[in-house]
């Protein structure tokens, strides 16, 4: 038996093919496991298999059997290969548990699968079609106008801030149009720590959402757009409070395949990206930072799938709340690189809302075993998701963002 | 685009629900194949039953249309066990994942189908062996293979899989105690102690009637439940390695060496196999290179133990070197003897060490043998994989019992080639018939071994075998084709 490459009009796959036929087919990524003097872990973490139980939703295997499917004409495109595509939210846990050649493309494989996807007659999920009909004019996924993306910002900040800085404050559509508070709290919170920042006027989209689903054609533009506003502002670099943002322009925006796509868009050079929270950790090692009060909660983190998995950025948030007078920090079973997602992220939260909140609702109750009275995360997708989960299940958690936490209780030494 | 009749899927959405069937190729395609070369197949439906019942129910409509019925967990059998030969069902039993019970003081579980290595090893290291309440150590353990965490250890263990713990207690199937299965016909029947009583610790003194339904790769039944002994976890481990300059004088040593009793496992690998990746296509051997590694593993409940079993390994060594035998001292790394002493594990249990860029494909011609032949059956091995560019990345593992076990041969090749394929498909075949007539037995074999064992075997041993399988199996819808018989 062999699966030889027939179908080269598939060019997104056809071109990373080598890779996607190192997956032997072993099964390690559908289920999380380590076991070793420092590590004891075992649990389901692909959310899709979770809820969808075949093995073509389960880890990568399936993914990739539908890939190697499609590529040696074993397997026609319809409905139900774009439902497998669709479903899966990104999350990289199956990417987390693979240990073959495969592992570094199986990201960029799901969106290649997605980019061909469109180009097929088969079932993209309405609420996809829907948003994606729309980005290139509202420079949102959330069929908001472009020109009240500033509408978080209250005018007398907004007059505030210099028209050059050292960094742009990228707030991201989610914080922009849905989340406003966590933008807000950043302004503020950034504005107390006295950090040299301003606010683009003519920010897009990232280009995550469009990325995520296989979208590059619209994609284009708006990493193009992005990538000229450190120049306009005199910025040498970018901060968010969006995981999403932050694995877009710190990934897709400066990094070769698979990791990112300059590729396709050009790399974007010499332009610091840094995470709200790894700019904490960092004042706070320095000493810059006093508290003003406490946060008296015991408090669990969820480690959003862009900031952790995509990015490997696990210490940081924990080291702030640890610091942080009256904060006790307690870890969900499934934490860091074996973190379950809030089932928000690959364009699922907009496809298929009822398994998104689902999804979220089983991290909900395992955030509530911790004995915590307050779930915190650094993402304003996961916020919503996570928040829209905690009212349907009436949790008594409370959903924070770590930035929401900070700002009423520090200042700048 | 799907599959199969609407009646049938019709039927079986009533029996477990809309969600758990699908005759969607996108759905089906993840069953057509394994990492062998075994030709895929598509099934014409997936099934994923939660219960007894629902079994039951599934294979009276299948034997009432004469559907084939595939038991499925994770396919990582590397034997083509679960590719459909005839289409079908695949019954994947996922769902089925519970770890019914822990038995700390009679030293039994009771798993289902779906539960794989990651859930019981930690369930298992969680459970202290004890009685009336007083504990005596911290933790069990199971017979661990290498393979991926997710695998099953119910289907390893019916299907001969071997573990960690072979060279002391024997491999896995030799650890069960009891079984739930559902026949062909849709019975339930119990075998071993859960007979009669709710205690599930031994098929003896009883029939031994579960092996009916071991070594069958499924074509006989389909355990739903099944007692397998467990073992308290030692504190206290050590990895002894040794090279050797030939497979006669590693097996010289791995024989004299295991005669004591004293190991855990002792296992040996070519110096293709010590290789990561094993080299692909096939690379010459540097001339100054052991054509042997060998490691042992053992345990105790004390240093004083352990040092005991260390000297006794050294004087053997020594033995040996006395007699001629070319042994080579060799320190396996430090991460690779972790490898031996925290499984299952996901990184040597995975795929990594065999496949790396060599397009995916990854089989074996995986046998039990008399320790006596494997240095023959490996020149013999040797000189057919370099014939077909395959390296001869090579196992000896001795079981508990008489001196035999494990002989195989992991084997990468490139999917992507159909010149790839049929070499290791030509080489692995040719391997097996070359080692039947020395005693060379496949486990979880492929169609092609089975066929080359039917044409080496006993006439009535073939005869029997056939109608028990008509005997249990009477419209022959159980994972059809796999027995060479029917």
């Amino acid at each position: 038996m062999a699966l030889e490459l027939k179908n080269t009009s598939l060019k997104e796959l056809a071109k990373i093919y080598d890779y996607i036929s190192m997956c032997t087919h072993c099964g390690n990524c559908k289920y999380g496991y380590e076991w070793g003097k420092t590590a004891n872990f075992a649990a389901m973490l692909c959310v899709q298999g979770d809820k969808y139980h075949f093995d073509s939703y389960r880890g990568s295997r399936g993914k990739a059997a539908i890939a190697k499917g499609l590529l040696s004409n074993k397997l026609q495109w319809s409905d139900a290969v774009a439902h497998v595509l669709f479903t899966c939210t990104g999350c990289g846990a199956c990417q987390q548990m693979c240990e073959t050649d495969i592992k570094p493309y199986i990201l960029r494989m799901f969106e290649a699968l997605r980019s061909e996807a469109w180009k097929q007659n088969v079932a993209i999920p309405e609420g996809i079609k829907k948003w994606s009909s729309t980005i290139g004019v509202n420079r949102n996924p959330y069929l908001e106008k472009h020109e009240n993306r500033l509408d978080w910002l209250p005018s007398s900040i907004r007059s505030s801030l210099p028209k050059k800085a050292e960094y742009i404050y990228f707030a991201g559509c989610t914080a922009s149009y849905r989340q406003k508070s966590v933008a807000l709290a950043t302004v503020k919170l950034l504005q107390k720590l006295k950090v040299d920042f301003t606010v683009s006027q003519d920010e897009w989209c990232c280009a995550s959402p469009l990325l995520r689903t296989g979208q590059y054609d619209l994609a284009k533009e708006f990493v193009e757009h992005n990538k000229a506003l450190p120049d306009k502002y005199g910025a040498s670099g970018f901060i968010t409070t969006c995981a999403g943002c932050y694995r877009t322009l710190s990934r897709d925006y400066t990094m070769d395949p698979p990791e990112g796509y300059i590729d396709k868009f050009g790399k974007m050079e010499n332009v610091k990206v840094v995470h709200t929270i790894q700019l904490i950790e960092e004042m706070i090692n320095k000493g810059e930072i006093e508290f003003t009060g406490s946060f008296n909660s015991t408090v669990t983190y969820h480690d959003p799938c862009h900031l952790g998995r995509h990015a490997e950025v696990y210490d940081a948030p924990r080291n702030v709340l640890k610091a942080i007078p009256g904060a006790n920090l307690v870890e969900m079973y499934r934490n860091r690189k074996f973190s379950f997602c809030c089932g928000a992220g690959g364009g699922v939260r907009g496809g298929f809302a009822d398994y998104s909140l689902e999804t979220s609702a089983k991290r909900v109750r395992e955030a509530e075993s911790t004995g915590a009275s307050v779930i915190t995360s650094t993402c304003p997708f996961c916020w919503r998701n996570l928040t829209d989960a905690i009212e349907m299940t009436k949790s008594p958690l409370k959903m924070v963002d770590i930035v929401e936490i900070l700002e009423p209780i520090v200042k700048r030494k | 685009m799907a599959r199969g009749n609407k009646e049938i899927i019709a039927k079986l959405e009533q029996i477990v629900g809309p969600e758990y069937v699908s005759n969607e190729e996108a759905n089906l395609i993840p069953y057509s194949w394994d990492l062998t070369w075994a030709e895929p197949r598509m099934p014409d439906y997936v099934v994923m039953p939660k219960t007894v019942t629902e079994i039951q129910r599934i294979l009276r409509l299948a034997n009432h249309q004469k559907i084939p019925v595939i038991p499925y967990v994770n396919a990582t059998n590397i034997g083509g066990l679960c590719v459909p030969e005839e289409g079908g069902i695949i019954m994947d039993l996922k769902r089925m994942d519970q770890i019914i019970k822990i038995d700390p003081e009679t030293c039994y579980a009771i798993i289902e189908p779906g539960v794989s290595h990651a859930q019981l090893s930690a369930a298992l290291k969680a459970t202290n062996p004890q009685w009336e309440g007083f504990e005596f150590s911290k933790g069990f353990e199971f017979g661990w293979g290498v393979h991926p965490a997710s695998a099953s250890v119910l289907a390893m263990a019916i299907n001969h899989g071997i573990g960690h713990l072979n060279g002391r207690i024997g491999i896995n199937s030799q650890l069960l105690s009891s079984m739930e299965v559902v026949l062909p016909t849709a019975e339930v029947v119990k075998l071993g102690s859960c007979a009669y009583s709710d205690s599930w610790h031994s098929f003896l003194p009883l029939p031994r009637m579960d092996g009916l339904f071991t070594g069958w790769m499924g074509t006989t039944g389909i355990v739903t439940k099944l007692g397998i002994w467990i073992f308290p976890i030692r504190p206290y481990r050590d990895v002894l390695t040794i090279a050797a300059a030939s497979a006669k004088d590693i097996t010289k040593y791995m024989v004299h060496w295991r005669h004591y009793s004293l190991c855990d496992e002792v296992t040996a690998v070519s110096w293709w196999l010590a290789q990561i990746p094993i080299t692909f296509p096939y690379k010459e051997k540097p001339k100054d290179a052991p054509e042997f590694f060998s490691y042992t593993v053992i345990s105790g409940w004390s240093e004083e133990e352990l040092e005991y079993k260390r000297k006794m390994w050294k004087k053997v060594v020594q033995e040996e070197k006395a007699r001629g035998t070319q042994l080579i001292d060799f320190e396996y790394p430090e991460e690779a003897k972790r490898g031996r002493t925290e499984l299952p594990s996901r990184i040597v249990g995975s795929t990594k060490n065999y496949s790396k860029s060599c397009g995916g494909g990854l089989a074996w011609p995986g046998t039990f043998a008399p320790c006596k032949s494997w240095p023959i059956l490996y020149e013999k091995w040797k000189e057919i994989y370099i014939r077909h560019g395959l390296s001869p990345a090579t196992r000896f593992t001795d079981y508990q019992g008489a001196h035999y076990g494990m002989l195989r041969c992991m084997t990468p090749f490139d999917k992507r080639n159909p010149e790839s394929v049929k070499a290791a498909r030509n080489a692995m075949v040719e391997c097996v018939r070359a080692g039947i007539p020395l005693g060379m037995l496949p486990y979880k074999p492929p169609v092609e071994y089975m066929n080359e064992l039917n044409a080496a075997a006993d006439a009535g041993y073939v005869y029997l075998m056939t109608k028990i399988k008509d005997m249990l199996d009477p419209n022959n819808i159980m994972n059809p084709g796999k027995l060479g018989i029917r």
